[in-house]
């Protein structure tokens, strides 16, 4: 009994002084990965689907600041007391990628269509996934929705599959093509048909870690935040 | 001295069930079952649950059909290199499932190595509901032939050869003698594969995507919907639960059913020979 209560101690201390459990904790949308990595590498981060995040967040996991792909979860949050008043410092815009070699021979929206093209989208609900398919309506496209092959849980699960050449297009954010510039051609939108993308952030109604998240807040708003944003393809506000 | 060593067994014992069984439990109590019953009628629900069954069951017969002579083979028959193949079999058992996946990608994805010649042949595997089935072909056959191999390896082997020296053919020994009596494991083997095969995630998310009626699965229901929808994610969950518990129920009612059976084998033997 003794052994079991000591092992169990022993793991709750080994899991939870894991050395960086004093260190700001960042939940930030896939997007940010670059930046933010860039901008505070000592932090702790978790990065994944904006609507994920909310979710992980309403139960009970600690964090001191939400960075999000779209304004709807952080004012959901917000709402329900959970958030401080969240701030937008960042602005993206979508753009269609095929594989580099392109074998389906899509130049534009309007190739989509064509019967056998394998289309990966962002799930409804996921922030990628609403934009993708505000952009398409906007267009009057949204007839390619039906060439959708999987509905992503979050904008990495595109990028990964167009990369992988498994798929032949996707809509993801200008700032996903970066990293995967080798395996990946961009294909600008129509700026009319541009889906207003904003990212907010905020800090977490109960943080641990309030003034280190304030600093970050200010970094991140401020000349070397707008720098790294900018370098990265994100738009400012 | 003795007490507090029983003490000690006892204690670790209730810990160990209550951190196993709490949490399966919390899926039945966090939401009413009104309300669960209510949200496996979604259309998310009866897609994930029709495309689970339909790619299960497509899975399955491929890994009795195949599964079962490769069991008899390496049960019953002894040469070079078969510890070795045995090994082989059982690797996907002890594979993370995204290992699964990603080389179900490099084997037959578009640029894998056998991607090129399906493509030429007008074929496209992953996103289809074939990606699905090979995925969980994949991660559940290990767990049908390994239990098949000890189920035919326990037939008695004078049986066997007492039906060959009668003049019977080998393919009839198997189907009327060996077949029958290794009943019991093999039905055990078969729903362990499925329970397994029902379960699979990360090799079909990456090898089939995810996509509503097509090739989103249960388990790849709950993970879309759990922040969607969360009590469609915790029905479908508490669904599984109650499937998992069936498939439980039957392996261990199932050497019962054998040795019921087994003195008569000629009778639930299918018949003809292949």
């Amino acid at each position: 009994m003794r052994v079991v209560v000591g092992l169990a101690v022993l793991a709750l201390v080994a899991c939870g002084g894991g050395g960086d459990h004093d260190a700001l904790t960042i939940y930030a949308a896939a997007s940010l990965t670059e930046v933010f990595r860039q901008l505070e590498p000592g932090a702790r981060f978790n990065f994944a689907g904006s609507d994920e995040l909310a979710a992980q967040l309403r139960e009970g996991a600690k964090a001191d600041l939400y960075a999000a792909a779209s304004p709807k979860y952080p004012a959901e949050l917000y709402a329900d007391g959970l958030i401080e008043r969240p701030v937008v410092f960042a602005t993206n815009r979508l753009v269609l990628i095929v594989p580099t070699e392109n074998a389906a021979g899509i130049d534009s929206v309007d190739d989509l269509h064509r019967n056998g093209v394998k289309l990966v989208l962002g799930a409804e609900g996921v922030p990628i996934g609403d934009y993708t398919r505000t952009v398409l309506e906007n267009l009057g496209r949204s007839d390619v929705l039906e060439q959708v092959v999987s509905d992503e849980d979050d904008v990495k699960g595109v990028v990964g599959k167009v990369a992988l050449g498994e798929a032949d297009a996707g809509f993801v954010y200008a700032t996903d093509v970066k990293p995967v510039a080798d395996d990946v051609r961009a294909i600008e939108l129509p700026a009319e048909a541009q889906a207003v993308v904003r990212y907010p952030i905020a800090v977490l109604a109960e943080a641990d870690h309030r003034d280190e998240a304030d600093r970050f807040l200010e970094r991140l708003v401020g000349q070397e935040g707008r720098h790294a944003l900018r370098d990265a393809g994100f738009g400012v506000p | 001295m003795r007490r507090a060593f029983d003490v000690a067994l006892v204690g670790a014992a209730a810990i160990a069930l209550a951190f196993l069984l709490f949490p399966l439990l919390a899926l039945f109590l966090r939401v009413s079952p009104g309300v669960l019953v209510a949200q496996l009628k979604s259309e998310v629900a009866l897609d994930a649950l029709w495309v689970s069954l339909k790619t299960g069951l497509i899975a399955h017969a491929f890994v009795l059909t195949l599964g079962t002579p490769a069991a008899y083979l390496l049960g019953t028959r002894e040469f070079r290199g078969r510890a070795l193949v045995v090994a082989a079999l059982e690797v996907p058992l002890v594979l993370p499932p995204a290992v699964a996946g990603i080389a179900l990608l490099a084997a037959f994805g578009r640029r894998g190595l056998l991607g090129g010649s399906f493509e030429a042949l007008g074929i496209s595997i992953p996103f289809t509901q074939v990606a699905v089935v090979m995925a969980v072909a994949f991660v559940a056959s290990p767990f049908y032939i390994r239990q098949g191999i000890a189920a035919f390896a326990a037939v008695d082997r004078t049986l066997l050869d007492a039906s060959r020296t009668l003049g019977v053919t080998p393919a009839r020994t198997f189907w009327r003698v060996a077949l029958p009596l290794a009943a019991g494991g093999l039905g055990a083997g078969s729903a362990l594969a499925w329970a397994r095969g029902t379960g699979e995630f990360g090799a079909t998310i990456m090898f089939a995507g995810s996509f509503q009626g097509e090739t989103q699965t249960l388990p790849l229901a709950i993970y879309a919907q759990l922040d969607q929808e969360r009590n469609v994610a915790i029905a479908i969950g508490a669904l599984l639960v109650l499937v998992s518990v069936a498939v439980l129920v039957a392996v261990k009612a199932l050497p019962s059913w054998t040795t019921f059976v087994s003195p008569s084998p000629t009778r639930s033997a299918p018949s003809g020979s292949s």
